[in-house]
């Protein structure tokens, strides 16, 4: 009988010696919680295609297009032409076609792409992050965890604009010029909800990031704790791929 | 014992890298297509639309999961334990657009 095999240290591997999956506890652990915040983020978007549901459809906007004049009154205007009303779910279409420094021009869909793109840019230098980890290479982690930061930066950043500018044209959680409540509501929950995951997402890169320059896994002998906030950052990108298809596309 | 820590983890392909600049062009251009599309189909509401989005958004769901996060070179054991408790969440949409569709005409009840 080996008795010898069940001398591993435990401070770093499971009791038994091998660990399941052939992954560390602290990656199980974290792919685990992601499951969970799946199913909350899930609850959260079921909950806006039920609420959506139960109301009429969009009604079609033959009115504006891309690129058209919107005067400062537009919100009114389309109010009284009879496009926001109670009955019907307002087309997104309609509500956010703004975009920074660029007034009085209809623009749907343009700032939150560019939103997306960011995302997409820094899930894109976290993973190369976590490449880089796996090659001991300290500085290329430092480069590209330094540019994660950043886009999460700039992200909340165009948040915080598309919120203001939502706020200012009268959305609150209890009412809204655009027609039923609950879409101003579901609007702050969910959108909320997911950025203040991206908030988390930064915080938690920032300290990663000085523990990088610090050399604290340089000492450790592994870059695994990069890998692990980066499964956390691409699971924050893949919530916004589905909060950007269902509150802007559809 | 020595400062460093011996970790138990699967084989990361040598040709990461590039898998991973792949993926960031197929995310890029799934992206582009969806923004094209919501422009072309922009005064068509059929609910085939919102499939297409639907669609296009689980497969960069697919690659996000996939390389982004490793879960293809991972145990299939752990994948399976992560991606089948997701299909509940099939079930409960279907569940509740349902029930949203009956709310819908009993709101207009009167």
């Amino acid at each position: 009988m080996a008795t010898n095999t069940l001398t591993t240290n435990t401070k770093f591997t499971w009791g038994g010696g091998k660990s399941p999956f052939s992954v560390s506890y602290g990656k199980l652990m974290m792919w685990i919680f992601l499951l969970s915040d799946a199913f909350t983020f899930s609850s959260l978007l079921i909950a806006y295609g039920f609420i959506r549901y139960s109301f009429l459809e969009p009604i079609r906007n033959t009115i504006v297009k891309p690129f058209d004049h919107l005067s400062h009154e537009f919100v009114r205007e389309m109010g009284e032409k009879g496009l926001f009303v109670k009955e019907h779910w307002p087309s997104p279409e309609l509500v956010f076609n703004h975009f920074p420094f660029i007034h009085g021009v209809h623009l749907p869909l343009f700032f939150v792409s560019l939103m997306t793109f960011i995302l997409i840019f820094s899930s894109v230098t976290m993973v190369l992050a976590v490449e880089a980890g796996h090659r001991m290479a300290k500085d290329e982690v430092s480069k590209y965890m330094f540019l994660t930061i950043i886009g999460g930066a700039a992200f909340l950043g165009c948040q915080a604009w598309e919120w203001t500018t939502f706020i200012g044209e009268g959305a609150t959680l209890h009412g809204n010029p655009f027609g039923p409540t609950s879409f101003a509501a579901l609007f702050f929950i969910v959108t909320g909800f997911h950025g203040f995951h991206v908030f988390s997402g930064v915080l938690l890169n920032v300290i990663i990031y000085f523990n990088v320059l610090a050399g604290t896994y340089e000492k450790r002998g592994h870059y695994e704790m990069v890998e692990k906030v980066g499964l956390y950052w691409h699971f924050v990108d893949l919530v916004w791929v589905f909060v950007f298809t269902f509150f802007y596309l559809i | 014992m020595e400062h460093t820590e011996h970790l138990e983890h699967t084989e990361t392909p040598s040709d990461m890298k590039s898998q991973i600049w792949k993926t960031f062009w197929i995310l890029l251009g799934f992206t582009v297509v969806d923004i094209v599309l919501y422009f072309v189909l922009l005064s068509t509401h059929a609910m085939w639309k919102n499939w297409v989005f639907i669609i296009l958004g689980v497969v960069k769901a697919y690659y996000i999961v996939g390389v982004f996060m490793h879960m293809k070179f991972e145990r299939k054991a752990l994948m399976y334990t992560i991606v089948l408790p997701m299909v509940f969440v099939i079930f409960f949409v279907a569940l509740m657009l349902i029930e949203g569709d009956f709310t819908n005409v009993l709101r207009w009840l009167k």
